[in-house]
């Protein structure tokens, strides 16, 4: 005859704390931006898909482009809790800087001040990538772009994101005019021409990057302000 | 009077039953004691002199210094006791090389002038905080001049904490006799050069001893070119001699 036997609850082995997992802070929640500059205006561009760092989709309506001044924006890729951060924080001292000085911060200004921002958080950074587009005080147009740690460099056009190896090659060939058959330097190209190109760099990106789509934002900072538009990009 | 006074006057931090800080009021008194010293402000820059008080045949006059470099677009003049603007001298340094690490650019006149009232205010605070704080307020005033995207301006701090905004202003011993000349003889139409000899006539007209190049101090902020230059002993020679 079988009996059936009680076996011993197992006992819980306390030496061995259990396994919460790794701290882990950030997540990349992709995404593309792009800037080119032109001789009195900038066009800057971002998608606004968000994903969860896999194939999921968080949002298909993150706008990564934020306007800190009537001359200056900042475009952000990375993770959306520390670009949210980041930009709250540029915010508050963008409207200190204006009370303590009696004047708006100027782009150049917001550059340096951002490359400090970030530095101070050099040993646990905000994961975005930035690029921050404005016209200066000479009403030229001007971009930088930035790693995470505040390393900087003012350029003519730049990408940051999921995206950039797909659209920086565009952009030396198209705008810098790099690798050309007929060699031909860089010349001032009408704005309309520069939000058509950029457009279609987006929307390339989107073809072949899983990380950047759904809609675009289209923004152009010249001497009438910030003026923004949206585009559609794939769904898939 | 004295009666009413000797209450309130030694706490810096408390009023007297007519709404004065006599501490305060003392510390302006010991400004009217300095040596003179004029600014005088145009379209095209500013223009600060100052005069030496050289007690002695003995004395170094280069060992005495009344203009002073805040950053290279910031001077100032001072007037009162001067040991006490190395402390004021030396924040406003601080902020301005801040404001240049912070931002990439030279600081605004005003913002400046601002951060240096602020610490003038600091006498009052609590002192059991640990960090040192003044025990009583500044003794001296100062002219600051500077240049900025807002074209060159003049700027007047006193011990209260108080700033100012002048086209022309004297302050120290010989202050009022100065500023009722620069009233009368001041014009907005002015250029730099007719400013430096404004500023200088009237500093020879309020000073006890001739003018000459080691009991002067001249420097210019110029619009131009965004800076300030205090005048070398050649240069200060040629200007005293077309008085």
């Amino acid at each position: 005859m079988n009996v059936l036997k009680l076996t011993p609850f197992p006992t819980q082995d306390k030496e061995k704390p259990l396994n919460h997992g790794r701290f882990e802070p950030y997540v990349d929640n992709g995404g593309t931006v792009l800037s080119v500059a032109g001789k009195d205006y900038c066009v800057v561009a971002g998608d606004t898909r968000m994903s969860d760092g896999g194939y999921g989709i968080q949002t298909r309506k993150y706008t990564k482009i934020f306007q800190l001044t009537n001359k200056c924006v900042i475009a952000t890729s990375g993770m959306q809790a520390d670009t949210l951060a980041l930009q709250k924080k540029l915010k508050v001292m963008l409207d200190h800087y204006q009370k303590e000085n009696g004047k708006v911060m100027s782009t150049p200004a917001i550059a340096q001040f951002l490359s400090n921002t970030l530095y101070y958080k050099r040993f646990f950074p905000y994961y975005t990538f930035n690029l921050i587009a404005g016209i200066d005080e000479e009403g030229e147009g001007c971009i930088w772009t930035y790693d995470a740690v505040g390393s900087h460099e003012k350029v003519k056009y730049s990408s940051q994101g999921s995206g950039n190896q797909l659209v920086i090659p565009l952009l030396d060939n198209q705008v810098a005019k790099f690798n050309q058959l007929l060699p031909e330097g860089p010349k001032d190209v009408p704005l309309d021409q520069v939000v058509s190109f950029v457009k279609d760099a987006i929307t390339s990106a989107g073809e072949r990057d899983i990380y950047t789509g759904d809609y675009a934002d289209i923004v152009v900072i010249d001497k009438h302000g910030v003026r923004w538009e949206k585009f559609e990009l794939k769904l898939d | 009077m004295f009666l009413t006074r000797s209450e309130y006057d030694r706490g810096v931090n408390t009023f007297s039953p007519e709404g004065r800080l006599f501490q305060v009021e003392y510390a302006l008194e010991a400004i009217k004691l300095g040596s003179t010293a004029i600014g005088v402000q145009c379209d095209e820059g500013v223009v600060l002199v100052v005069e030496k008080r050289l007690t002695s045949p003995l004395l170094e006059p280069s060992s005495i210094q009344k203009v002073v470099e805040i950053d290279s677009h910031l001077c100032c003049a001072l007037s009162g006791l001067t040991a006490d603007s190395r402390t004021i001298i030396d924040h406003a340094r601080i902020e301005t090389q801040n404001h240049r690490f912070n931002y990439n650019e030279p600081m605004g006149i005003e913002a400046c002038v601002q951060s240096i009232c602020d610490l003038a205010l600091r006498f009052g605070e609590n002192r059991s905080g640990g960090d040192e704080k003044m025990s009583r307020p500044f003794g001296v005033a100062l002219l600051i001049a500077g240049v900025d995207e807002k074209g060159p301006s003049l700027y007047h701090s006193d011990p209260s904490g108080t700033y100012t905004q002048y086209s022309a202003k004297a302050i120290g011993a010989g202050s009022e006799g100065a500023q009722s000349t620069l009233q009368e003889k001041y014009s907005k139409t002015l250029n730099l050069l007719e400013c430096q000899k404004l500023a200088l006539s009237t500093l020879k007209q309020v000073m006890e001893e001739a003018i000459t190049t080691t009991n002067v101090e001249v420097a210019i902020v110029s619009r131009d070119q965004k800076k300030f230059k205090i005048y070398n002993k050649e240069e200060l020679e040629a200007i005293i001699a077309q008085l």
